[in-house]
């Protein structure tokens, strides 16, 4: 048989169902963002290595100019050290959208796509392998190229054959960077399909696993070996990469959305914390008088403080079973949309047992924890207070400086105002100050994270505007050789809406580290540096941008150098280009992406020592107007004119595609913080409802009052909804300021993941403008419910709670 | 007065409770001495404000004094903290106040047996049993299974007496237990105070009712928190 009191707790618990929903429902918003945070990272972490393992990835890719053989790669495999290695043939060709653009289109070509023992492709839907004359795309890459599978696009490769060919199917290749986010899609084709496109037989691509590749230096050194063989066998290595072991391409930029999920998760843990107070603190005060008739009847308080232990235990427990599920749930789903933003298959949805430990920890040890504060505080006076109506004495009101501030006397210039009831609310909102403080972190946290969404928001486009603000052009063409420049400038120059035009060279470089192993790719661009130029110096992080007359400068990625330590500002490197080793000087670095290394040096040096002075192999051209309609236009017109001229262009794009594309590749973190901001909004909002709650319960005397002295329904309801958004307007203010350093972290720390050096920091005015509007909104209807419930209140039920 | 050979189950030596406020301090008991011995049946009263209730407050130790002395049935009220006072109100204390002070969530029965879980002085087996028989003692038992909000007024105050009876204490303790009633209900609650007054135990009862307080055997007057008059009753 129960005893007495514990029929008490359980009474309490489902009597007033309408509280414990309210209740549980705080906890489990709390408890519900922890979990999806904590379980989200873990899935996404353990998916992304699980399904880069299952896709046996490359330690190394090694490009040849020449074709090889399936007997060469026999050699290969046969080598010591490799565990195993692949060809293929890559191509780069141009695909015709449905919208008319040409869209660059990298190949693939494998022999036998039931043996693909190296980065691994899969079908993902239709024919499987690509039936002769079809091709498949990579599934991330269907909606770049604005295509279904069944459709027929137009392909044209690089000796001019355009064929019309099925999409017939989809693949799945997570070893490339997602189409969306580099802007290159990805298609897969046979030998037979690749003879009808009139090329000849042959691989251009070695895909190599190195026995124990997970040590990057070693890998290194296999991969090291396998070159020195293809160089001795007659083969030209244009270039080679060295991958990051048991990392996907966009590993960084899914590095920095994990930290910035664990820096939500331990937000949104300190904020459950505070409902959890606020919570606690609300059903005290609304058992306060309850606890003093207890202590009168001869309850100790640790008696008494089991039983309330026990209900905010039941609470917990409550909100668990409503909270694990969900985030089980939610973390699938977001798990699910950023494993398809980054393309990678998820193989277990399961929730790790530490999430579940930590949220039962959280939902049981800190609502015990979280309610001690609040008991001990009501422990402390005596039951006769706690028994006691309502005193004036116990009005908290008027006792210090804030509360002298708003009285009367201060606010002389309100008085032939009609704004008593205004007054009214004011200083109900100072009159608990402990609770005013609960509230205000929980809703100013919710505030800041929410501009502070907005401003990282604003901070990514000012960071992508200061990437490309340098290319004072409109659209770029790289060409797919060395041409005259002044002859392709003449020609661009002669088009109507051209204004103006520069070149530039780029080439394939490695950096030749002490040891003499070699980095991946580097892409070395080499503008001009005149006053005319069309590029003038990228957002910098140290350092200065190339001058005329730089012979050996070189202007490096930020993150590059946190890759590569012995890569220092004012520090020599050596670069390897067109197989040749030349001493560089690091002058400065600017703000770009890890995964996309770009080196910049001097077109005339380049030139100069590469034999190519007076070639360009891109054209920059600038134009009259910068909208996409004209900048497409004219950049047709010049492609067409080319392509009489026998000029031909390897890839075309526009500043205003590399502007989409890079913001795109923001669109995820900027979708999840927005997402964990109206979380946080939401746990403020019902914050605030707690505290609302509280109030109207602790002024039912006053309340009394304002309706004997004639107040309406509507007048009452207005004296606490003012006073939510007095309390809602001063969160909106903290989180305003508390905004700025969060951001600047929230900067720092996406900023130094995905691009090695913090954001270029902006603060959204929108941002700031509308969540005035959502708080003073959230603050109404979180008010609102409790308001109501105290217009409605009679003087006859006003004695009765007495 | 007060025999002299007979121990008091209570004492007050110069007992004084002083409230601070914005307002200032005030003086609800100056200096109160007082002494109530076994099977008594003490009134005081007085005009609202005189200090009835701050004096039943810190006899039962649910306020302190602020200076003076407060002995019951031997324990020394006045040193003991909110814990201590709890564990002698679950001991020998039953207390009575004017809004009854019910748990709303608890059923008639439930009422009854919290002080018995609380002061752990009865098996739990036990614990029903004998709140029944309170119940019927006070003639609500058929209503043991309702909430309080189900009962009348008075049918609520004579919970209140059954469930400050739970744990058979030798004092009850009543604060204008008659204030919210009907005189015809009055009666009915001031016979089950005479029922226990039969049964040799000791009440104490404040009221402002003069009809009521004359039930008493000794009525004490008070007026700005001091004695102003003693006068045994007629009813002794």
């Amino acid at each position: 048989m129960l005893k007495a009191r514990w029929f008490k707790v359980i009474n309490d618990l489902f009597g007033n169902k309408t509280r414990t929903l309210l209740i549980v429902l705080s906890m489990s918003v709390g408890l519900f963002a922890v979990g999806i945070i904590l379980s989200a990272r873990t899935i996404l972490s353990e998916g992304l290595s699980e399904s880069f393992a299952a896709i046996n990835p490359s330690s190394g890719t090694v490009r040849t100019i020449q074709l090889f053989d399936e007997d060469f790669l026999e050699s290969v495999r046969n080598m010591k050290d490799v565990e195993e290695a692949d060809a293929r043939r890559n191509i780069s060709a141009r695909l015709l959208t449905k919208s008319g653009e040409w869209k660059n289109l990298t190949v693939f070509v494998i022999a036998d796509y039931d043996d693909i023992r190296v980065n691994k492709v899969s079908s993902q839907s239709g024919a499987w392998p690509p039936p002769e004359r079809q091709i498949l795309i990579e599934r991330a890459a269907l909606s770049v190229i604005e295509a279904e599978v069944g459709d027929v696009v137009l392909i044209k490769f690089p000796n001019d054959v355009e064929r019309r060919v099925k999409i017939a199917g989809a693949a799945y290749d997570p070893a490339q960077l997602p189409a969306q986010i580099d802007g290159t899609p990805y298609g897969y084709m046979t030998f037979d399909t690749l003879e009808w496109f009139g090329e000849p037989y042959g691989f251009n691509e070695l895909h190599i696993v190195a026995i124990n590749g997970e040590d990057k230096a070693w890998a290194q050194r296999v991969v090291n070996r396998v070159k020195d063989k293809i160089e001795k066998s007659g083969y030209t290595i244009p270039l080679s990469m060295i991958a990051e072991p048991g990392q996907l391409p966009m590993n960084d930029v899914l590095q920095g959305i994990l930290l910035l999920m664990g820096l939500l998760g331990v937000l949104s843990l300190f904020l459950s914390a505070f409902l959890v107070v606020n919570t606690v603190s609300a059903i005290l005060t609304q058992q306060k008088r309850q606890i003093g008739v207890m202590k009168a009847v001869g309850g100790s308080s640790a008696q008494i403080l089991g039983m309330y232990l026990v209900m905010v235990l039941a609470y917990g427990a409550l909100a668990l079973l409503l909270a694990l599920p969900l985030g089980v749930y939610g973390a699938g789903a977001l798990s699910a949309a950023l494993a398809g933003f980054f393309n990678f298959d998820i193989y277990s949805m399961e929730s790790p047992p530490e999430t579940f430990a930590i949220q039962i920890a959280i939902g049981l040890i800190l609502p015990v924890l979280a309610s001690l504060l609040p008991f001990l505080a009501n422990v402390r006076i005596s039951a006769a207070e706690a028994m006691s109506n309502y005193s004036m004495s116990k009005g908290r009101f008027g006792g210090n400086p804030v509360d002298r501030l708003l009285s009367g006397t201060s606010l002389w210039f309100a008085r032939n105002l009609s704004v008593r009831s205004i007054l009214l609310s004011v200083r109900n909102t100072f009159r608990n100050k402990g609770r005013l403080t609960l509230t205000l972190i929980t809703l100013t946290l919710g505030s800041a994270t929410f501009i502070s969404v907005f401003n990282v928001r604003a901070s990514l486009s000012s960071t992508v505007e200061d990437m490309i603000k340098w290319f004072n052009c409109d659209t770029m063409l790289a060409l797919d050789r060395s041409y005259r420049a002044d002859k392709i400038q003449a020609e661009a120059e002669s088009i109507p809406g051209v204004t103006g035009t520069d070149v530039w060279v780029q080439l394939p470089a490695r950096l030749i580290r002490a040891d003499d192993s070699e980095s991946g790719l580097i892409y070395m661009f080499s503008p001009t540096v005149h006053p005319e130029s069309l590029i003038v110096s990228p957002s910098l992080s140290e350092g200065r941008w190339l001058a005329p007359g730089d012979e050996n400068a070189v202007v490096v990625p930020s993150a590059m150098l946190l890759d590569e330590p012995e890569m220092k500002l004012g520090g020599d490197i050596t670069l390897k280009i067109d197989g040749e080793e030349y001493v560089f000087k690091i002058v400065g670095t600017f703000k770009g992406m890890a995964f996309l290394p770009i080196m910049y040096v001097n077109y005339d040096y380049i030139t100069k020592i590469t034999n190519r002075t007076g070639e360009a192999d891109a054209l920059m051209i600038a134009m009259e107007r910068h909208d996409p309609e004209f900048v497409d236009a004219v950049t047709r017109e010049v492609e067409e004119r080319f392509e009489i001229m026998g000029i031909k262009i390897g890839l075309a794009t526009t500043i205003n595609t590399e502007r989409r594309d890079a913001e795109a590749s923001f669109d995820a973190i900027v979708s999840l913080l927005f997402a964990m901001a109206v979380l946080l909004a939401l746990v403020g909002g019902l914050g605030l409802m707690g505290t609302m709650s509280i109030n109207v319960l602790e002024r039912t005397r006053e309340i009394g009052v304002l309706r004997a002295i004639g107040a309406s329904n509507q007048s009452v309801a207005m004296v606490f909804i003012r006073e939510g958004i007095v309390i809602g307007v001063m969160s909106w203010a903290m989180g305003a300021v508390f905004a700025i350093p969060m951001t600047q972290g929230l900067n720092q720390a996406l900023g130094q993941a995905v691009m090695g050096t913090p954001l270029t920091y902006t603060y959204s005015m929108p941002g700031f403008w509308m969540w005035l509007g959502i708080v003073i909104l959230l603050s109404v209807l979180a008010s609102f419910i409790p308001a109501r419930n105290a217009s409605r209140l009679t003087v006859r039920e006003v004695l009765a709670y007495e | 007065m007060n025999s002299p050979t007979v121990k008091p189950l209570v004492e007050l030596r110069r007992a004084c409770k002083v409230y601070d406020s914005l307002a200032g301090s005030v003086t609800a008991l100056d200096g109160i001495d007082l002494q109530i011995n076994p099977g008594e049946f003490l009134v005081v009263t007085g005009k609202s404000g005189s200090g009835k209730t701050t004096l039943v407050n810190i006899l039962t130790g649910l306020d302190r004094a602020t200076s003076g002395e407060i002995w019951v049935i031997g324990e020394p009220m006045h040193d003991y903290g909110p814990e201590r006072a709890a564990k002698v109100r679950g001991k020998s204390m039953g207390v009575v106040f004017q809004s009854f002070e019910l748990l709303p969530t608890l059923t008639v029965l439930q009422n009854v047996m919290l002080p018995m879980d609380f002061a752990r002085r009865y098996p739990i087996w036990e614990q029903r049993k004998r709140a029944l028989s309170l119940l019927e003692q006070v003639e609500i038992a058929d209503h043991a299974k309702k909430l309080p909000t189900a009962l009348s007024g008075g049918q609520q105050q004579r919970l209140a007496i059954a469930r400050a009876m739970a744990n058979d204490p030798a004092l009850l303790i009543a604060d204008e237990p008659t204030g919210s009633l009907d005189s015809a209900t009055a009666e009915i609650i001031m016979d089950i105070f005479d029922r226990f007054i039969e049964s040799g135990r000791t009440v104490f009862m404040v009221t402002h009712d003069r009809d009521i307080a004359r039930r008493g055997s000794r009525i004490v007057t008070l007026s700005d928190g001091k004695i102003v008059g003693v006068e045994d009753s007629t009813h002794a």
